[in-house]
């Protein structure tokens, strides 16, 4: 039996209003968003693990099974899932994040049928034979090094989300540790693919040229027979406040230097959580924010300066903001300026024109991603992982809520100068 | 900066143009302005948006031999003051309604770009009109953006791809403007002036050069009279459009490696190809997807899945208007570069001697054909579509030509192809490693 959490009408004006969402018997999640612009339709399974799920000593597990779903099942065995893609004009692609694994193929609408059958097969069916194990050990490996080692913006983000977390895994890099990488067994990873893909984990979004009712039906029919798993274990990892300033120094081939500060803050379950994006918006969004007129454009201190807060992380996460100075000026000028900002922020309220402007760019952003059906479809997911897809129709209401002196009071609350941790990265001579 | 999403392949598709809607209906409008401009417009009512592309043909292929990067810094510097604006008040205007206004040049053109919502547009248009039309180039931007693009062209020196880039460039366009960095080097923009920028603006942005695509929630009739109205008084010079010479072959492949501290060696093959002008260029594109345009090519089942030795392996075409490269490339551990140029070159070879097998066509044609839809599904797709077309002189049936001729596309076809462009002693190499 089906039960349909919401079948609206067409009458609303917002997106949300006409998803078609069902839970399956088995657990599985269901948003359906009919968009008949294009023949095309964007399928995507996202399973609720991340990083976030990882233990110490097994980091980037999560990371190295999205690459092994690539690696056949029985009835559709190594390299068929890409081939039978491709050959039918999709385009396929994963990623890991610390909270979740996404799946997606984007592919004509009539070709809908194939995509259901192989999503549904490799949640239920995966091979992960020990010698495909060992190759792509290798590939991910070479990964690493690519956004890592040979990296230097990702190789100081790393060091400085390690240091910031102590308790909670959001301190493990998602693509995990080199050591962590070479040592995960293929047991291990059999367990974890058992823990976590299980349908009453994942959630089915498909966004296109369909009749939601009839693809509603069909997903029923392939993944309805796939047992019900246990529920998978919690995470119970709660990071402790931060007790004085962490820092971390790294020396590496580069031609400038880096420096990243991050704060601790609380995701969107915090009535902070809308003034934290709008802060990060006027700080960071765009040629006329904060941090890009004052450092980048007037004083010429910064190459690029730039912040970044996660809304949508599922426990409490890191407000980042980082700077590139300019040849001759020094990463300690840049840390000392964008700290000058932050202490602006507490005791001088905001303008009117940049909250306002703030505001616009935040609303005008979901305007544009409602172009594109991936996007629309990525969206929706994002909203059910955080606690309901609905989510998405009070997210710009919250926004429009904030005041300078929300903005002041979170700047106070959140970025004290003894909880922070702060990254530099010097280039080698 | 922060990496929190790990993609698990990117494949680059650059240069393939896609084919045609299912329907046969024309992509656009298209007319010829009194001056020249060419306009181009495609309703898509659905999304309150409006995305438009001005294209000139200004790109850094017209820059004076002693002027590299003149382009480049003309591009940046339109949105950095106009006789109305200056550049924070162009910036907080388009971003005070949550819009984009970019510009920025290519090997090729000079584009800006704008994106609003549908109840901007006028405001949009405007700053969209002053930037192409009336920008002022004040002298502190001009010092400004220079040292800016001089520090970005330094740090771009520790990306291993960007230096390689370089490098294959250089060795494959050797005396081609194709040959010289769109952005020029930290030297060749340090001696550029306000003076070269206005006289750059001024003669080779016009408008007998330039395309307009307006894509979106917009009418037929609403953009002509929004764009009439903006860019109908634009004067057209009476001196001809200045021109670039198609590139030739160069006289004999060469090889470079260039030393980093890093811990993979990058690798890049490359040799000059044809472009969507010549009939030849469809068999091209369906043999570089072959030997490595995606996760089921030849170059990616055995350099990643069954060597596991790469994380990302691929071949493209990336045809320019006046000129066309064939691009191999791979990032491996550096102990194992040796062996993944090796493969390289032994698939480079085999594409050569061998017919390709009837399924790799097919599945090769399929996804050519089939993904087209997917290169079209947003106003800001479809604007860069219709200016690259029109620049190019493909034609709005380009679309429906591209489905057919990949079609029609034979194994001995790209045999045929491969025996001519494939042969790995044609290709000049790039390695970017630790040791030479």
């Amino acid at each position: 039996m089906l039960l349909i959490a919401a079948l609206l009408g067409p009458t609303g004006a917002r997106a949300a209003d006409r998803v078609v969402a069902a839970t399956l018997d088995n657990g599985l999640r269901v948003l359906l968003l009919e968009d008949h612009r294009s023949p095309i339709v964007s399928f995507q399974v996202w399973y609720r693990v991340g990083s976030r799920n990882e233990q110490r000593g097994a980091t980037g597990i999560a990371h190295f099974l999205e690459h092994l779903m690539f690696k056949g099942t029985p009835t559709h065995g190594p390299k068929q899932f890409a081939r039978l893609v491709e050959e039918n004009g999709g385009q396929d692609n994963a990623f890991t994040s610390q909270d979740v694994t996404s799946y997606f193929v984007d592919i004509a609408a009539d070709k809908l049928d194939l995509v259901i059958e192989l999503e549904a097969d490799r949640m239920q069916n995966l091979l992960l034979n020990p010698k495909e194990i060992g190759s792509e050990r290798e590939v991910v490996i070479e990964e690493r090094r690519t956004r890592t080692e040979d990296d230097p913006g990702g190789f100081l983000g790393e060091e400085v989300g390690s240091i910031a977390f102590k308790a909670h895994p959001y301190g493990y890099p998602i693509i995990g540790w080199m050591e962590d990488i070479k040592r995960i067994t293929p047991d291990e990873i059999r367990a974890f693919y058992k823990t976590y893909y299980v349908p009453n984990n994942a959630i089915v979004v498909a966004v296109g040229a369909f009749k939601a009712s009839e693809v509603l039906e069909k997903i029923r029919r392939r993944f309805g027979r796939i047992p019900r798993g246990r529920i998978p274990p919690p995470v119970l990892a709660v990071e402790p406040p931060q007790n004085g300033e962490r820092r971390v120094a790294v020396k590496k081939q580069a031609e400038l230097p880096i420096v990243y500060l991050a704060w601790h803050v609380p995701n969107q379950r915090s009535g902070d959580a809308p003034a934290l994006e709008v802060l990060s918006t006027i700080l960071a969004g765009g040629r006329a924010s904060r941090l890009y007129r004052d450092l980048v454009y007037q004083r010429q201190l910064a190459l690029e300066a730039g912040g970044d807060y996660s809304y949508f992380s599922i426990d409490p996460n890191l407000f980042w903001f980082w700077a590139t100075p300019m040849p001759g000026q020094t990463a300690e000028t840049l840390e000392k300026e964008l700290l000058a900002h932050m202490d602006r922020l507490k005791t001088e309220p905001v303008t009117e024109e940049e909250l306002a402007r703030a505001k616009n760019q935040i609303e005008a952003a979901m305007v544009f991603q409602e172009d594109s059906i991936h996007r629309r479809a990525s969206l929706l997911a994002r909203f059910e992982v955080i606690g309901g897809f609905a989510l998405k129709d009070t997210f710009i209401a919250r926004i429009r809520a904030v005041t300078a002196a929300d903005l002041a009071r979170v700047a106070s609350t959140w970025f004290a100068q003894d909880k922070k941790s702060i990254g530099i990265l010097q280039p080698k001579q | 900066m922060i990496a929190k999403r790990l993609v698990r392949s990117a494949v680059v598709l650059l240069g393939i143009l896609p084919a045609a809607t299912a329907t046969g209906a024309p992509l656009a409008h298209r007319e010829v302005l009194p001056n020249g401009i060419v306009l181009l417009v495609a309703e898509r009512p659905a999304v309150p948006i409006v995305a438009v592309r001005v294209l000139s043909r200004a790109g850094a292929a017209f820059d004076p031999a002693d002027r590299a990067g003149l382009a480049n810094l003309t591009g940046a510097l339109l949105t950095r003051g106009t006789a109305k604006r200056t550049g924070p008040e162009l910036d907080s205007a388009i971003e005070f309604v949550g819009g984009s206004l970019e510009a920025g040049a290519s090997r090729d053109s000079i584009t800006v770009s704008l994106a609003v919502q549908r109840k901007d547009m006028a405001l949009g248009l405007d700053l969209l009109g002053e930037v192409v039309l009336s920008p002022t180039f004040p002298e502190a931007e001009v010092a400004r953006k220079i040292s800016e693009i001089q520090a970005a062209i330094k740090r771009s020196d520790e990306d291993p791809n960007a230096v390689a880039g370089r490098v294959l460039s250089r060795l494959v366009f050797p005396g081609h403007p194709y040959g010289v960095p769109v952005e020029g080097t930290r030297e060749s923009v340090g001696r550029l002036t306000r003076d070269d920028v206005v006289k750059f603006q001024q003669e080779v942005m016009r408008p007998d050069t330039t395309v307009i695509a307006v894509v979106g929630a917009v009418t037929v009739a609403e953009a002509r009279r929004e764009i009439i109205g903006r860019f109908g008084a634009w004067a057209r010079p009476t001196s001809p459009p200045s021109s670039v010479a198609q590139a030739t072959a160069p006289p004999a492949p060469r090889e470079e490696t260039v030393t980093r501290e890093l811990t993979q060696a990058t690798i890049m093959f490359g040799r000059q190809a044809i472009r969507q002008t010549d009939p030849d260029y469809f068999p091209l594109v369906v043999a570089s997807y072959v030997l490595g345009g995606g996760s089921a090519s030849r170059l990616y089942s055995r350099v990643r899945e069954e060597s596991g030795l790469a994380y990302a392996v691929y071949s493209w075409v990336q045809p320019s208007r006046y000129g066309s490269a064939l691009i191999v490339t791979s990032q491996t551990r550096t102990t194992e570069a040796p062996k993944v140029v090796v493969m390289i070159r032994e698939e480079l070879a085999r594409m050569a001697r061998e017919p390709v097998a009837e399924r790799e066509l097919a599945l090769a044609k399929q996804y050519l054909i089939g993904s087209f839809p997917l290169r079209l599904d947003t106003s800001g797709k479809v604007s860069d579509f219709l200016v690259a077309i029109e620049d190019l002189g493909l034609g709005l049936d380009y679309a429906d030509r591209y489905r057919e001729r990949i079609a029609r596309v034979t194994v001995r076809d790209v045999q045929r192809i491969a025996a001519k462009y494939f042969p790995p002693v044609g290709f000049s190499r790039v390695v970017v490693s630790e040791t030479k």
